[in-house]
């Protein structure tokens, strides 16, 4: 009887490791349409209501146990930023000054289209679904395919750049970060470049990183990175021109090496997400599908 | 575990709940730098109260409605969440749990297991950049947390399947042996004779 039992019991084992295997394989194979990515969407479409519903209801109790961790952490924080208050006071006093130049050079050259994402038609979404992960690397949000929201679709917030949409149901959608360990924009440190491709640093989203930029490419602390909208005809960056993504907190120069190492603190902070823009109805970018 | 088909709604609704609860909840908090899980929580839990085979379909069922609605890679959830749960039931079929700080401990110890399991699944499956060494820190806490969610959580879901676990009805049955029930009858009689004597013999 008891043979019989753990007979039994390592069979149903053996059963279900291999269906996650085979799951595994079979998603990294088979196309978005797949009969397992439907499934996937269906079980989504079926909890998207719920989810909703919860993230709607507990959102006060979610805020009263953040404000008590944020409380914990406000001490460390303060003197930090008393010292960033008095950088930023300075370099708000030199980008006033740029501000009022930008604009007279853009009225000069015709270019005032109103940011980056002007062409777009922008869409406001709740983000109502997050992993548990460590990898900060997807959410949910209440917009999908009904909402007129296609894959590839820039995802922006108040700060700078978030991530694209890279599944879709007729509600949710399912928004890939920048700081996806696969993910990867074309930036430019302004003014004037150079370009590089920023990458997240894995696990940790305060910190992303610039690469391929050369090490003789004067980079300096504080210098703006934001998406360049690369393109050659036939493929393109997912992302337009000109959305912020972050500023350079330090580089890095290895001795045998050719390109610099650059750290870079994104301006969106992925832990903190409660409502995204998404971009919609943009023009079509060669070599993106959507 | 004795699983009829109501006390496998119940695991059922208990794993939906779950899910719903770390997607829309959970998954918000910021604590120590690091966001709760309590999906290894609810599979460890599940693998206790309801021995192997119970954790690792637990588990693989709870991995695949978490990458579905996640749209993460089908399996790798799976995988990781039933191997925890069928380790919890395996120890929990082979050893006596008297402790009652021995679930809690055990599902922290698994969460961070968990944890690093599917990081090093999503390490293989290929990322192609840095990894900070901050993700150690973050599987720390994360099984730091998952203990002391445990301390509410695993009584809860042991009340949820309170009908189903053999100890429970056990403990149950023995509590309403004849001894005792007959105990019971005499204790109930000596109350009530109490204030026939006192009438017999005047006292007030």
């Amino acid at each position: 009887m008891y043979r019989k039992q753990v007979r039994r019991r390592r069979a149903v084992l053996v059963i279900l490791v291999v269906l996650a295997l085979v799951l595994i394989s079979t998603t990294f194979s088979e196309s978005k349409s797949g009969p397992l990515h439907t499934v996937q969407q269906g079980v989504a479409s079926v909890f998207a209501p719920l989810e909703e519903g919860a993230t709607r209801a507990l959102k006060p109790a979610r805020d009263l146990v953040n404000w008590v961790s944020e409380t914990f952490n406000a001490r460390g924080e303060n003197s930090e930023l008393k010292t960033d208050v008095q950088k930023l006071r300075s370099r708000l006093a030199r980008a006033q000054s740029a501000v009022g130049e930008n604009q007279q050079l853009k009225k000069l050259l015709n270019l005032d289209r109103g940011g980056a994402l002007a062409d777009y038609k922008p869409m406001t979404a709740r983000v109502i679904g997050r992993p548990p992960t460590v990898w900060y690397s997807t959410v949910t949000i209440d917009a999908g395919s009904g909402d007129g929201v296609a894959v590839n679709d820039p995802v922006i917030n108040g700060d700078g750049l978030i991530g694209r949409v890279t599944d879709l149901t007729h509600w949710t959608s399912n928004v890939t970060l920048i700081t996806d360990p696969e993910s990867a924009v074309s930036g430019r440190v302004l003014p004037n470049g150079p370009d590089g491709v920023v990458q997240p640093e894995a696990g940790d989203p305060g910190t992303m990183l610039l690469d391929f930029i050369d090490k003789n490419e004067p980079i300096h602390e504080g210098q703006i990175v934001q998406t360049a909208g690369w393109s050659n005809g036939t493929i393109s960056s997912a992302f337009p021109p000109g959305i912020p993504i972050g500023e350079v907190r330090d580089t890095t120069i290895g001795q045998q090496e050719t390109y610099q190492h650059i750290r870079i603190n994104p301006f969106a902070d992925m832990r903190d997400l409660d409502y995204v823009q998404v971009a919609t109805n943009g023009p079509k970018r060669p070599g993106v599908g959507g | 575990m004795i699983v009829t088909w109501r006390i496998g709604l119940r695991i059922a609704l208990t794993m939906v709940v779950a899910v719903v609860l770390q997607v829309s909840f959970f998954s918000y908090l910021t604590l120590f730098g690091t966001t709760p899980n309590i999906i290894p929580l609810v599979a460890v839990s599940l693998g206790l109260l309801g021995g192997a085979m119970v954790g690792a379909i637990c588990g693989f069922a709870l991995g695949f409605v978490l990458d579905s609605t996640l749209f993460a890679t089908l399996g790798v959830s799976s995988l990781i969440l039933l191997a925890v749960g069928y380790l919890a039931g395996r120890y929990r079929e082979g050893t006596e749990i008297s402790n009652t700080l021995m679930p809690p401990l055990l599902i922290g110890a698994l969460t961070m297991a968990a944890s690093a399991g599917f990081s090093a699944i999503q390490l293989m499956l290929g990322v192609e950049t840095q990894v900070s060494l901050l993700i150690l820190r973050e599987i720390f806490v994360q099984g730091l947390l998952a203990f002391l969610l445990a301390i509410p959580f695993y009584p809860l879901i042991r009340r949820v399947l309170r009908p189903a676990i053999v100890d429970d009805v056990v403990a149950g049955r023995r509590m309403r042996t004849p001894i005792s029930a007959a105990a019971k009858g005499r204790k109930r009689r000596s109350r009530r004779r109490v204030p026939r004597m006192r009438r017999a013999t005047g006292m007030s």
